[in-house]
């Protein structure tokens, strides 16, 4: 026999598409609570939300007409019709999550507008819905869900362990209030306080408190704008970079989101700086008008659609490139810590110019006689004045100047620095093993690998003098006719015109076939076919750029020639060729990494040194 | 197996096989060469499965009869190194005693009647020519041959035969070398794409002396080379040659004479500058000069002009040298043609008698 299932069968069919765990259930009350106006938003867990979640606002709160409605599906004060949909600016809009939690919970809600003198609340138990009657409250919201899923036994024993839903729901808290710095959030586990982000903070601020320091400490801000669009955030610099992409978030307009395409064009810019296999820590907020997103597309609502794709993509892009770029120097993990540590002195700058003694100036008097080696490792030894970044009285001040301006008891964070490599640029330093070169700075110890920061120089003289010079195309006397799917086809010969810019002449050749009649004169010797193969390969979104695709291509090929033409672990060299190199890097665009990701050169502060010799206590 | 022989001649029908075993095989056993004696002769036979080559040689003494294998490398390495006239070589098991004056060498090969056999051969076509000519063929062609593997069918060079006419083509899909020579060998057509492979160590195998015919005999999948004492078979390539008559320009707008060793010596001297990332000479013809230069940024910039007869509004247009002296060096003219219309037109250059070089150009996008 068939029958119509009643209503509420229906509803605790469809709540476990919006309530899976004790986390659903948070993240929809506290997107409720932002939306409702909350400047601060309290989430109580017992048993990780198993026994009981209470979500308290001092949002806008319910009239009690409102109240009447709130457990009724689809009964939703932000959308009256479908026209809304177009301008979904608030984090709810389905209506759907109070009426999912009544149905498979004993929900009540106790809430009052500004308006009234009193509150009223309503209870809704496994979808049996109650009175509406007055309660005492103070303005805003109180949710609470208390035994979910008491009436679907079968759900309920796919929860995990209060300890691992509470770990989740921290971990979306904190999520959710990296996007709203205005917003005081609280987090109450049994009992005790286990998340307290106060408003009004800033984004590094709470950072250090939801992802940790180290993380905060490795993080440069982005803010760029394009018309009516907006990325700002945080992007973390490569050596935090991680084995997944759980730190590698986007916010769009507020609303923690996925989207590919502006991922992997984050990704893209992250790539010279990134081993293979590391994915970029980021926090991006994008701000756009809401019509020209649609965030109606995943049920959770984190996917979204752009209208343009590709603006989006190209400013996250550019946002990350620049911000790296721009950060220029590597951290030195001890002083970021100042910025935004609780008051805790810089170790570093307590410590008596350590530099200076250890290689500095005595270094030259230790091993006389220029260049004398002891055991592998030979100190410098001419102690030309104007080359001595720790001499008083320098004749060269303004190298010497900026690492002296951090006397003892500055707590100041320092001003934008000079880059490392300029700094270090005719200082004294030790070869180590033929391969590294040990410099002792007021930062703490700055050790260069030779080979990679030579590729990198290489790497950036053969990509300045490719870009200086005008596309050359080699043609082909026999076009290369490759066989590719419909969508790599499409995708292709859709982006021709800009390809031929760059060399690459394609066009169709009927079928499932494309030939190629030319190729960028430096891959001449790259079989065509396998150019435009490793073009379209892993191409996964139609809107990708084929300019980059085409530019990685070339790139590609001035790695391994950096890579071959560079001085080798091993080669000794000269202290003039070190300077030289030095003063190359100084001017590079990107000297902290070789072009295949690993770091150039690496500096440990006075903080790690004291950790690595257990002076910490 | 028991032989005497000179050591000169041992050594010479020896690398004629020697070049054969791959470097690197997953099976072992085809590094060897065997060495077969018998009726006062001995055979050399080496193979890598696609390529057979056999050498005989008679002015030997066999004492005793019988089959060895010798490691392809050392053997090479250790006839070269012997300098006595004269040599012993004895088996035993499967290890070769090379005695050579007061030395002794003991080379340990492996079971003869483990080594794979002498193909068999399908072929019935055959086409008889000068080997000094065919060779000379295989020189102005090879060069303009692919030499990435997966290109598969042009990795080799084409036997287009017609009417008494055999021509030979190479082409990357930049340039195309296209040589032809009169032969004997029926009316029928017939065309194979050889793997260049076999042309080089055919070259390697027989050298430039004497008039001797080389014969050719095709097969369905197969082609055998016969000269003298040395026989090779070799497997064809898929035969998906393109259409390279099309690719020949028949017209032109400018036509330039222009003397082939100087503008082998210049495109050399101006070639040092254009070693950066892309290899490039702009060539450009004026009324009665061609003007060569090369830049190679941040490194310099060459310039240089030498005489040229040109018909026509001459004009620009750019190689990379290299392709282009690949041709300068094998031809044998004193002065060459070139016809070209624009730099996004083939050029194609009149090398020699039935030679005939196409090269595409490097543009400007």
């Amino acid at each position: 026999m068939i029958r119509v299932l009643p209503p509420e069968v229906v509803n605790q069919i469809a709540a476990g598409e919006v309530v899976e765990r004790p986390f659903s259930v948070v993240k929809e009350l506290v997107e409720n609570s932002l939306d409702a106006g909350a400047r601060k938003v309290v989430v109580e867990l017992h048993d990780g939300g198993k026994e009981r979640i209470v979500v308290l606002d001092d949002g806008a709160g319910f009239t009690p007409a409102d109240l009447q409605l709130a457990f009724v599906s689809h009964a939703t004060s932000k959308l009256g019709e479908l026209a809304d949909l177009d301008h979904i600016a608030s984090l709810g809009f389905r209506g759907e999550a109070l009426a999912s939690m009544g149905s498979i919970a004993r929900a009540t809600i106790r809430s009052r507008t500004e308006g009234d003198d009193s509150g009223h609340e309503i209870t809704c138990e496994g979808g049996a819905l109650g009175e509406v009657r007055p309660s005492g409250c103070p303005r805003g919201t109180r949710v609470e869900i208390a035994d979910l899923f008491f009436n679907t036994p079968a759900r309920r024993r796919f929860l995990k362990t209060g300890r691992a839903e509470r770990a989740r729901i921290q971990e979306l808290l904190g999520r959710l209030a990296l996007a709203r710095l205005d917003v005081d959030f609280t987090l109450m586990a049994d009992g005790g306080e286990a998340l307290r982000l106060p408003a009004g903070e800033s984004l590094r601020e709470r950072l250090v408190r939801v992802v940790g320091r180290r993380v905060a400490d490795h993080v440069v801000e982005v803010d760029r704008t394009w018309g009516n669009l907006r990325v700002h955030g945080l992007v973390g610099r490569p050596e935090i970079a991680r084995r997944d992409s759980s730190l590698a978030l986007l916010w769009i307009n507020g609303r923690l989101a996925r989207d590919r395409g502006a991922q992997a064009s984050i990704r893209q810019a992250y790539r010279e700086f990134l081993m293979h296999g590391s994915q970029p820590v980021h926090f991006l907020m994008v701000e756009m008008p809401p019509d020209e997103v649609d965030v109606n597309v995943h049920p959770a609502k984190s996917e979204v659609r752009f209208l343009d794709a590709r603006r989006v993509q190209g400013l996250v892009h550019e946002a990350a490139r620049t911000a790296l770029t721009a950060a220029g120097e590597r951290p030195r993990t001890g002083a970021g810590a100042v910025q935004v540590g609780e008051g805790k002195p810089r170790a570093l700058t307590g410590l008596p110019s350590l530099p200076g003694d250890l290689f500095g100036r005595d270094a030259g008097r230790v091993s006389p006689g220029g260049g004398s080696r002891v055991a592998g490792i030979r100190a410098r030894a001419d102690s030309d004045a104007e080359l001595d970044v720790g001499a008083p009285g320098s004749a060269a001040p303004e190298r010497s100047a900026p690492p002296s301006t951090v006397e003892p008891g500055d707590t100041e964070p320092s001003p934008a620095r000079e880059p490392v490599f300029a700094r270090i640029a005719g200082g004294r330093f030790v070869q180590a093993l033929d391969l590294y070169w040990v410099f002792a700075t007021d930062d703490g110890l700055v050790v260069v690998d030779q080979h990679a920061l030579h590729e990198r120089v290489m790497y950036e003289r053969l990509r300045a003098r490719h870009d200086a010079s005008a596309p050359t195309i080699q043609r082909l006397l026999v076009p290369e006719v490759v066989e590719l799917g419909a969508r790599e086809k499409a995708w292709l010969l859709g982006h021709a015109e800009t390809l031929a810019a760059e060399g690459l002449l394609v066009d169709d050749f009927g079928g499932a076939s494309v030939a190629i009649h030319g190729v960028p004169a430096v891959l001449s010797r790259v079989r065509p076919r396998s150019l435009v193969e490793s073009l379209v390969g892993g191409l996964d979104d139609e809107d990708a750029e084929a300019l980059p695709r085409l530019r990685e291509a070339v790139v590609e090929r001035f790695h391994s020639r950096a890579c071959r033409s560079s001085v080798m672990a091993g080669d000794r060299l000269d202290d003039r060729e070190v300077e030289a190199l030095l003063e190359e890097a100084s001017r590079c665009e990107h000297p902290h990494n070789c072009p295949h990701g690993r770091p150039t050169v690496l500096t440990f502060s006075g903080e790690e040194l004291e950790r690595f010799f257990k002076r910490t206590c | 197996m028991k032989i005497l022989c000179d050591r000169q001649n041992l050594q010479d029908a020896f690398s004629v096989v020697g070049g054969i075993p791959p470097q690197k095989t997953p099976k072992p056993i085809v590094q060897n060469v065997l060495l077969r004696a018998a009726d006062d002769r001995i055979v050399f036979f080496a193979t890598d499965f696609e390529l057979s080559a056999r050498v005989t040689l008679d002015s030997v003494k066999v004492l005793r009869p019988g089959e060895v294998l010798l490691p392809a490398k050392e053997t090479s390495a250790l006839l070269r190194e012997l300098s006595e006239p004269t040599l012993a070589l004895e088996s035993e098991e499967h290890r070769c005693k090379i005695e050579s004056g007061s030395g002794s060498f003991v080379l340990v090969g492996d079971d003869p009647n483990e080594f794979p056999a002498e193909p068999t051969f399908d072929g019935t076509r055959t086409f008889k020519v000068p080997s000094a000519v065919f060779l000379e063929m295989v020189r102005r062609t090879s060069f303009a041959a692919a030499r990435e593997e997966t290109r598969y069918a042009i990795n080799g060079l084409l036997l287009d035969y017609d009417a008494g006419n055999l021509r030979l083509v190479g082409t990357d899909g930049r340039r195309l070398a296209l040589t032809s020579a009169e032969i004997e060998g029926g009316d029928e057509p017939a065309r194979a794409v050889v793997p260049i492979r076999t042309l080089h160590s055919l070259l390697k195998a027989v050298g430039d002396d004497g008039d001797q015919d080389l014969e050719i005999t095709l097969g369905n999948s197969q082609i055998a080379f016969s000269l003298g004492d040395v026989e090779m078979i070799s497997q064809l390539l898929e035969n998906r040659f393109p259409a390279y008559e099309q690719v020949i320009p028949k017209v032109a707008d400018s036509t330039i004479e222009v003397d082939r060793s100087l503008l082998e010596k210049n495109l050399r001297r101006v070639a040092v500058l254009s070693s950066g990332d892309v290899r490039m000479v702009r060539f450009e013809f004026k009324s009665s000069s061609l003007e060569l230069s090369a830049e190679s940024s941040g490194v310099g910039r060459a310039d240089l002009s030498m005489d040229a007869s040109v018909d026509g509004n001459g004009g620009k247009i750019s190689f990379n040298p290299d392709y282009l002296l690949d041709a300068l060096k094998v031809s044998d003219l004193e002065t060459i043609r070139i016809d070209m219309t624009d730099d996004a037109t083939p050029a194609r250059f009149s090398l020699g008698e039935n030679y005939t070089y196409v090269l595409m150009p490097i543009s400007g996008s």
